[in-house]
C-alpha cells in the first residue's frame, strides 16, 4: 500500500444560512438566496476538490462537542434529519454520509497513542451535528466522498486555550500519522468561522442582505489581519497572535479545527488562497484553500488506492 | 393559581440510561420521589427550562403539539438511546412567546418535525412525566440572559398560567458542579470529582434544605465561580424566579456523582 498523504486543506466554515441560501433538495425550508459571495466562494473550492479527487474528506466541527475525549465517528452509513437547534427556521436537511470506518478507527488509535482520550462512535441512531453537514454539504454537495467526523473535545473552553489547542495540535499530527498509515489521499476540512460576535436578533426575512454586516469592527479588522497572514503564508506569525485574535474577536478557531487542520498539514508556510469572505449574522467567515500538491508539499500521482465509495449518488 | 411544585433536578442521561450503576441509583430513586410527589400535586402544566437546550438569537420556546422521537447524546451514546414522547401546552407556551416582550425579550416559536430536543429535557420528562400525562412549557437557556433575566422569564412564565388558571409545577434541569472526570473511569467507582466541590454542592443544599433563600442568592455567584457550575446554575434561576425566592426549606432527595459532576434531585417546600 502507498504512503497516504494530505492533499489539501480547507477552511470550511459552516453557518446553516449558506445550505438555506443555495435551495438545495436536501434541505426542507426554501429561500430567496443570500450570502452569494460566501456561497460562490464555496463554488470555487468546490470545483478546486473536484479536481483533486481525493479518498476521504475529514472534518473537525465544533458543533460536536464533547466532554471526555476526542470522538471519531464510528459507523459505516449514518443517515437522518439534522435541524439545527438554533436556526431550525432555516436548516432542515435529510442527510445520508458514508463514513471511512477504517480511517477512523486509526485516526483514533493514532491519537490514543499520543496521549489523548479517544472514543468511536458506534450507535447507529446517532443524529451527525449541523456542522459537520453543512461544511460537508457545502464542499460536497454530491455526497459521494467518504467521510470521517471528528468531535471537537471542549478542552480550550474547560481547561484553556493554550492547553486546549495543544491537543489540537497532537490530534493533528496523529490524524496525519493514520493517514500515512492508510494509504489514503485526503482533504482535512476546518468547519470554523472566524470573528464569532454576532448579533442577537434575527432579521425579519434572513436572507434580506441589506441586513447583513459584519456584528463588530474590530472583530472585522481581526479578521482581515489574519486572512491576510494567511495569504503571505505567514503560518507562524498566524499561530503566534491566535490566542490574541480568539480573546479579542471571539474566534471560533478557539474551538480546534483550525489548529487540527494546520498541524495535520505540518503548518506549512504556504499562501492560502482565499476563495471569498463574508459575514453571517455578523459572523466572519472565510473560505481558504491550502493546495498541498500544488505547494510540492503532497505528491501529484493519482490515488493511492481507489476511493473507498463513490456509491452515494445524492443530487447536487 | 399558585405554584404548585418546584424540583430541580439533573440533566445528564447518565442515571437514566445505566439505572442500576451503584453511585447512581440513588439519583434514580430520588427522581422516582419527585415523580410521586409530583403525580400526587396535580399541575396543569410542567414549566420546564433545561440549561441544555441552549439559544443564542432571541428566547425560544417550544410550541409543537406533540414531540417524539429518538435522541442519541453527543457525549454518552454507548449507553442507549432516550426515546422521548412530550405533550406542549401550546396555548401556554404561546402565550409566553408574546409575554417575552413584558421583560424586553424577543422570542420565537419552535414548531419544527425533527427539532432535537436537548438531553436534559428528555430525561428530565422520562422520569417526572413518564406516561406524558402532564402537558409541558419548555423554554430554552439563552446564553447571553443572565440569571436574572432568567428569573424574570419563569416570573412571566407563572404569570401567564396564572393568567390561564392553570396549576404550575416548576422544573429546572440541570447539573451541580461541574467537573467531570476527564479521563475513563470506572462507573461503578464514580464520585464527585474533588472534595472542594463536594463540600460547596453540600453547602448549596444545606441553603435550600433549611429555606435560606437569602443566603442561597448570596452564595450562588460564589458557588458557581468556585464550583464551574452548570451554566451558572440557571436552572435554579428559572425555579427561585417562579418561586420569588420563597420557599420554607427543600427535600434533598438524592445527591451524587455524574462522572465527576454533581447532581441532585430537589423539591422545594412552600
Amino acid at each position: 500500500m502507498a504512503k497516504g498523504e494530505i492533499i489539501a486543506g480547507f477552511l470550511a466554515p459552516h453557518p446553516p444560512h449558506l445550505v438555506y441560501g443555495e435551495n438545495p433538495p436536501q434541505n426542507e425550508p426554501k429561500s430567496e438566496g443570500g450570502w452569494e459571495q460566501l456561497r460562490w466562494a464555496y463554488e470555487r473550492a468546490r470545483a478546486s476538490l473536484e479536481r483533486m479527487k481525493p479518498d476521504v474528506l475529514l472534518v473537525h466541527s465544533p458543533h460536536w462537542m464533547t466532554q471526555l475525549g476526542h470522538h471519531f465517528l464510528g459507523v459505516e452509513n449514518l443517515s437522518g434529519k439534522s435541524v439545527d437547534p438554533i436556526f431550525p427556521n432555516l436548516f432542515r436537511y435529510d442527510f445520508e454520509l458514508e463514513v471511512d470506518v477504517k480511517l477512523a478507527e486509526a485516526c483514533c488509535a493514532e491519537a490514543a497513542k499520543a496521549g489523548l482520550v479517544t472514543k468511536m462512535m458506534r450507535n447507529p441512531n446517532f443524529r451527525v451535528d449541523y456542522g459537520t453537514i453543512t461544511t460537508l454539504h457545502m464542499i460536497r454537495p454530491q455526497w459521494d466522498i467518504p467521510v470521517v467526523g471528528i468531535s471537537a473535545n471542549n478542552s480550550p473552553y474547560y481547561l484553556n486555550t493554550k492547553e486546549g489547542l495543544s491537543e489540537m495540535d497532537k490530534l493533528g499530527k496523529a490524524t496525519r500519522k493514520a493517514i500515512e498509515k492508510t494509504g489514503r489521499r485526503a482533504v482535512v476540512l476546518a468547519s470554523n468561522t472566524l470573528c464569532h460576535w454576532h448579533f442577537h436578533e434575527e432579521p425579519a426575512l434572513p436572507e434580506d442582505m441589506s441586513q447583513e454586516h459584519p456584528q463588530d469592527y474590530a472583530g472585522y479588522k481581526w479578521d482581515m489581519r489574519i486572512i491576510e497572514m494567511l495569504r503571505q503564508g505567514k503560518t507562524k506569525e498566524v499561530f503566534k497572535v491566535l490566542p490574541q485574535f480568539i480573546d479579542e474577536a471571539f474566534a471560533e478557531v478557539k474551538s480546534g479545527a483550525f489548529t487540527w487542520m494546520f498541524s495535520a498539514m505540518g503548518y506549512p508556510e504556504i499562501p492560502g488562497d482565499l476563495h471569498g469572505y463574508g459575514t453571517v449574522i455578523g459572523t466572519g467567515n472565510a473560505v481558504m484553500e491550502w493546495d498541498l500538491v500544488k505547494a510540492g508539499l503532497a505528491s501529484k500521482r493519482g490515488a493511492a488506492k481507489k476511493p473507498a465509495a463513490r456509491k452515494l449518488k445524492k443530487a447536487a | 393559581m399558585p405554584v404548585v411544585g418546584a424540583y430541580l433536578v439533573p440533566g445528564t442521561p447518565l442515571p437514566y440510561l445505566v439505572q442500576d450503576n451503584p453511585p447512581w441509583t440513588s439519583l434514580v430513586a430520588g427522581y422516582q420521589k419527585a415523580a410521586k410527589s409530583l403525580a400526587e400535586k396535580k399541575p396543569d402544566v410542567l414549566l420546564v427550562y433545561s440549561t441544555q437546550w441552549i439559544a443564542v438569537l432571541d428566547e425560544l420556546w417550544q410550541t409543537r403539539r406533540r414531540v417524539q422521537g429518538l435522541h442519541v447524546d453527543e457525549n454518552w451514546y454507548e449507553y442507549g438511546d432516550l426515546p422521548f414522547d412530550l405533550r406542549i401546552d401550546t396555548k401556554m407556551a404561546k402565550a409566553c412567546v408574546k409575554g417575552c416582550a413584558s421583560v424586553g425579550v424577543k422570542a420565537k416559536e419552535v414548531d419544527y418535525d425533527g427539532f432535537p430536543i436537548d438531553t436534559g429535557t428528555i430525561v428530565a420528562a422520562n422520569f417526572l412525566n413518564p406516561d406524558g400525562k402532564i402537558p409541558m412549557v419548555i423554554a430554552a437557556n439563552n446564553l447571553y440572559h443572565d440569571p436574572g433575566l432568567t428569573e424574570k422569564l419563569a416570573q412571566m412564565a407563572v404569570k401567564t398560567a396564572n393568567g390561564q388558571k392553570k396549576r404550575v409545577a416548576v422544573v429546572g434541569v440541570g447539573g451541580l458542579s461541574g467537573t467531570i472526570f476527564r479521563k475513563e473511569i470506572n462507573i461503578a467507582k464514580d464520585k464527585i470529582a474533588s472534595e472542594s466541590d463536594d463540600k460547596a454542592n453540600k453547602k448549596l443544599l444545606g441553603l435550600m434544605r433549611r429555606g435560606d433563600g437569602a443566603g442561597l442568592k448570596k452564595y450562588l455567584p460564589d458557588y458557581a465561580g468556585a464550583a464551574r457550575a452548570d451554566m451558572g446554575m440557571k436552572h435554579l434561576s428559572w425555579v427561585m424566579g417562579a418561586l420569588r425566592w420563597r420557599f420554607s426549606g427543600a427535600k434533598v432527595h438524592a445527591y451524587g456523582p455524574t462522572y465527576g459532576s454533581g447532581a441532585a434531585v430537589v423539591e422545594f417546600n412552600k
